[in-house]
C-alpha cells in the first residue's frame, strides 16, 4: 500500500539520486499529487481496495520507469465513506473534492467509486478545473450535456470515465433479459441512491420499450433491516424476474431475504451487485444465480492481460477484477496526459493536464482503444454480464471465481 | 397468492418485526421509567449483542447456513447463544450504568443523556475497529421447516421468535408485578426518594433495570441474527430508532405499552410496505406517532407522570 510517507521517500530518493549521480536536474523536476477518492471504509470497502490497487500499480510503474521525465506521481488516498452513512457519503466526497481543489499540487484525480459521490464532487472540481477520471461510477447524468449547468458549471468536461454508463448498463441488461433469459415481466427495485435510482430508471424505460411488463417499482431504504414486506409483495405479483438497481448495503440484505421468499425467481442487478461483500455477507446459497453486470469489457480472462495479471498478483497477492483494470487505465491516462504536457516544456499543472486528458488516445490499453468524447464519456462502450454460480474449487467469497462471465449485453439498436 | 394469503403473510412478517422491536423497546422503557433517562447506548448494545451471539455460535462450530441442527443439539445451541449474549450484554449495561452514569446521577440537565450517545458511538467504533464494517453471515442452525397456511407460509424461525419474545416479555411482566425486586423497581419509578426512605436500595434497583434492559437487547440481537442471517455494525441505528419510537408510541416508561408499541410498529411497517411501498413506511410510522402524541401526549398506555417538583 502506498502511503504519503512512502511515496515521499521514493520521491526524495529519486531526487537525491539525481543529485548524487550529478545528472543535470531536469528543468521541470517536480512531484505532482493525484488524489484517489473511493469508499475505502463501509459497505464497499472491499471493492475500493481492489480498484485502488490498479492506480497504485500504474503510478508505481510510471515512477519506476520515469515515464514522464522529471515528474514523480504521488497518489494520495481520500475516503468518502463515513461511519454514520455506513457507505459513501456525498458530503464527505464534497469535502474531499474541496481539499484537492485547494491544493495546487493536485493535477488530476481518480474516482469516485460511487455516482452519488460523483454528483457531489463534480461541480466543485469543475470550479477548480481539476480533472477526475472515474473507474466505476456509472450514473449518466454527471456527464450528460443536459445537466452541464449543474455538474460542470465552468463549461469544460472535467468528469471523465473509463467505464460505460448506466444509460447503457440498465438498458443493455433489459435487452439481455428479454433476448437471452426470455422474461416477459419484471419487478424493479432501487436503493434510493443516485446510482441505484438512475440505473433502475434506465432499465425500466428499455424494459417497457421491449414489451417486458413492469409489474411494480419500489424503493428500499438501505439502512432498514427488513425487506420481507416488499419481497412478499413481489412474490404475490409473481413476475418472471426481479431487477435491482443499487449497491451492496441494501443488496446484501435483499439477496439474503429474496432467497427465503422468492428463491426461484430470476434476479439481476448492475455492477453494484458485483462485489465480494455480497458473497461474504449474503453467501451461498442465497446469492446463487444472481446476475450482475459490469460497465466495461471483461478482460481479466483475456490472454492479452496476462502480463498485467501477473504483475498485479506479484504486488498485491490477489487477482484484479474488471474495475481494477479500468482504474489502472485511468491512471495510465493521467500519466499519458502529464507526459504530453511535460513534452511541451511547461510545468505539469492541472489546467494543462485537463486539456491533455481530453485529447488523450491510448490505442491499445487493456480495455481496448481509449478516447473520450466532449462530455468525458468513453467513445467505446461495452457492458459485460456475469452470473453467480457456486464454484467449490475456489474460495466462496472470491468474486473472480464465483462470478461467471456469461457474455456481452446487447446494445439497443436505434 | 390471494389477497387474503397476502394479508396473512404480511401479518406474519409484521409480527416478527414487532417481536424484535418490542424486546428492544422494553430496554428503553425500563430505564426511562426508573431514571427518566433516554438511554441512547441501547441502540448499540443491541448491535454488540448480535455480534456476541454470532461469535458464540461460530465458536460452537456453526458457519453460515451450512450446518443444520435438530433436536437437543439445536435447543442447546440456541439456549447457549441466548444465554451468552444476554448475560454479556447485561454486564455491558451494568458497566455503563456503574461507571459512566452513576457519577452523573445528581447532575442536572442533559449530561447523562449525552453520555449515553457518546457510549453508543464508542461501542459502534469498537466493533468497527475489531470486526470491521462488512456484512457478516450470521450462522443459522435452524432447519428450514415451513408450515403452509393457505397460500401464506409460516417459517420455523418466525414461530421461534414469537415464542422467545413472548416468554421473555411474560417473564418480565411477572417480575415487575409480583416479585419483591419488581415492586422495588416500580416504587423507585414512582418516587425514588420515598422508595429510599422505605428501605429500597435505589442504586441496586437501577443497576438491575440496566441489566435486564440490556439483556433483552442481547436477546433481540440474537433474534435479529437468526431472522435475517446477517450482522452488521450499522444495524443498531435503524432498528433502535424504530424501537425507541415504539416505546414512545406505547407510552415510555410503561412495560405493556412498549410491547404494544413494538407490535404495532412492526405491523404498520409491513402493511404500509404492501399498500404504499417500503419507501413510505417511515412516513406512515412517524405520522401516526405525531397523531397519537397530539391526542395522547403520554402515549397509548402511558399516564402523564405526576409533577415531581
Amino acid at each position: 500500500m502506498i502511503t504519503r510517507r512512502s511515496t515521499f521517500r521514493i520521491a526524495t530518493g529519486v531526487a537525491s539520486a539525481a543529485i548524487l549521480g550529478s545528472r543535470a536536474a531536469h528543468a521541470s523536476d517536480q512531484t505532482v499529487k493525484v488524489g484517489i477518492n473511493l469508499s475505502f471504509t463501509g459497505a464497499d470497502a472491499e471493492s475500493a481496495a481492489r480498484i485502488a490497487n490498479g492506480a497504485i500499480l500504474a503510478f508505481e510503474e510510471a515512477n519506476a520507469a520515469h515515464a514522464v521525465p522529471g515528474v514523480t506521481f504521488d497518489l494520495v488516498k481520500f475516503d468518502d465513506a463515513t461511519a454514520t452513512a455506513g457507505q459513501y457519503d456525498p458530503a464527505q466526497a464534497a469535502t474531499n473534492a474541496r481539499k484537492m481543489v485547494s491544493d495546487k499540487d493536485y493535477v488530476a484525480a481518480i474516482g469516485p467509486q460511487m455516482s452519488g459521490a460523483g454528483k457531489a464532487m463534480s461541480p466543485i472540481l469543475s470550479a477548480g478545473n481539476l480533472a477526475i477520471i472515474t473507474p466505476s461510477s456509472t450514473n449518466p447524468d454527471i456527464t450528460d450535456p443536459k445537466f452541464a449547468a449543474q455538474y460542470r458549471p465552468s463549461g469544460k468536461a472535467i468528469y471523465f470515465r473509463t467505464v460505460a454508463t448506466d444509460a447503457f448498463q440498465g438498458p443493455n441488461m433489459a435487452n439481455y433479459m428479454a433476448d437471452t433469459l426470455k422474461i416477459k415481466s419484471v419487478y424493479i427495485l432501487d436503493d434510493s441512491g443516485a446510482y441505484g435510482v438512475g440505473l433502475a430508471d434506465a432499465y425500466q424505460r428499455q424494459a417497457e420499450a421491449r414489451g417486458i411488463k413492469v409489474l411494480g417499482r419500489d424503493r428500499l431504504d438501505p439502512k432498514a433491516a427488513d425487506y420481507s414486506a416488499t419481497l412478499t409483495k413481489i412474490k404475490a405479483a409473481a413476475p418472471d424476474a426481479l431487477y435491482y438497481g443499487g449497491v451492496g448495503q441494501a443488496g446484501v440484505k435483499l439477496a439474503k431475504q429474496a432467497y427465503e421468499i422468492i428463491p426461484n425467481m430470476i434476479k439481476a442487478g448492475g455492477d453494484g451487485m458485483q462485489t465480494a461483500d455480497l458473497l461474504k455477507g449474503a453467501g451461498f446459497p442465497a446469492v446463487d444465480g444472481w446476475y450482475a453486470t459490469v460497465a466495461s469489457p471483461h478482460v481479466t480472462e483475456d490472454p492479452k492481460t496476462a502480463s498485467f495479471r501477473d504483475r498485479y498478483f506479484a504486488r498485491f497477492k490477489i487477482y484484479p477484477d474488471d474495475y481494477t483494470v479500468t482504474c489502472y487505465t485511468a491512471a495510465q491516462v493521467i500519466v499519458e496526459a502529464a507526459k504530453k504536457v511535460a513534452a511541451t516544456g511547461k510545468p505539469v499543472a492541472r489546467d494543462a493536464v485537463r486539456d491533455a486528458i481530453q485529447g488523450v488516445t491510448l490505442p491499445d490499453s487493456l480495455l481496448g482503444p481509449i478516447q473520450f468524447d466532449e462530455n468525458g464519456d468513453l467513445k467505446n462502450k461495452i457492458i459485460s454480464v456475469f452470473q453467480i454460480r457456486k464454484d467449490d474449487k475456489h474460495p466462496l467469497d472470491d468474486p473472480d471465481s464465483q462470478y461467471k462471465y456469461v457474455g456481452v449485453a446487447p446494445m439497443t439498436q436505434s | 397468492m390471494t389477497a387474503v394469503d397476502l394479508f396473512l403473510q404480511q401479518l406474519i412478517n409484521g409480527l416478527s418485526l414487532g417481536a424484535m422491536y418490542s424486546l428492544l423497546a422494553l430496554g428503553f422503557t425500563l430505564v426511562y421509567g426508573i431514571m427518566e433517562l433516554i438511554n441512547f447506548s441501547h441502540f448499540n448494545v443491541f448491535m454488540v449483542g448480535c455480534m456476541i451471539a454470532m461469535l458464540t455460535l461460530q465458536a460452537m462450530g456453526l458457519s453460515g447456513q451450512t450446518v443444520i441442527l435438530s433436536g437437543a443439539p439445536l435447543v442447546l445451541t440456541l439456549l447457549a447463544g441466548f444465554a451468552v449474549s444476554m448475560v454479556l450484554c447485561g454486564f455491558i449495561g451494568v458497566g455503563i450504568e456503574r461507571f459512566l452514569l452513576r457519577p452523573l446521577r445528581n447532575v442536572k440537565g442533559p449530561a447523562a443523556m449525552i453520555t449515553t450517545i457518546g457510549v453508543s458511538y464508542v461501542l459502534f467504533n469498537l466493533v468497527l475497529l475489531t470486526l470491521g464494517s462488512d456484512s457478516k453471515n450470521f450462522p443459522n442452525p435452524l432447519p428450514p421447516v415451513v408450515f403452509p397456511i393457505g397460500g401464506a407460509v409460516l417459517r420455523l424461525r418466525e414461530v421461534l421468535i414469537w415464542i422467545t419474545a413472548a416468554v421473555l416479555m411474560l417473564a418480565l411482566n411477572y417480575f415487575t408485578r409480583y416479585t419483591k425486586l419488581g415492586k422495588a423497581m416500580r416504587a423507585t419509578a414512582q418516587d425514588a426518594e420515598a422508595a429510599r426512605m422505605m428501605g429500597v436500595e435505589v442504586d441496586r434497583v437501577i443497576m438491575i433495570s440496566f441489566f435486564i434492559g440490556s439483556a433483552l437487547a442481547g436477546a433481540s440481537g440474537m433474534i435479529f441474527g437468526l431472522y435475517y442471517n446477517l450482522a452488521k455494525v450499522d444495524m443498531g441505528f435503524a432498528a433502535g430508532l424504530r424501537a425507541f419510537t415504539a416505546a414512545v408510541l406505547g407510552g415510555i416508561g410503561n412495560v405493556p405499552g412498549a410491547m404494544l408499541g413494538g407490535v404495532l410498529i412492526g405491523l404498520i411497517e409491513a402493511l404500509s410496505a404492501q399498500a404504499l411501498g417500503s419507501a413510505w413506511s417511515d412516513v406512515v410510522i412517524f405520522s401516526l406517532l405525531v397523531l397519537v402524541l397530539v391526542f395522547r401526549p403520554a402515549g397509548l398506555l402511558g399516564r402523564l407522570a405526576p409533577n415531581k417538583s
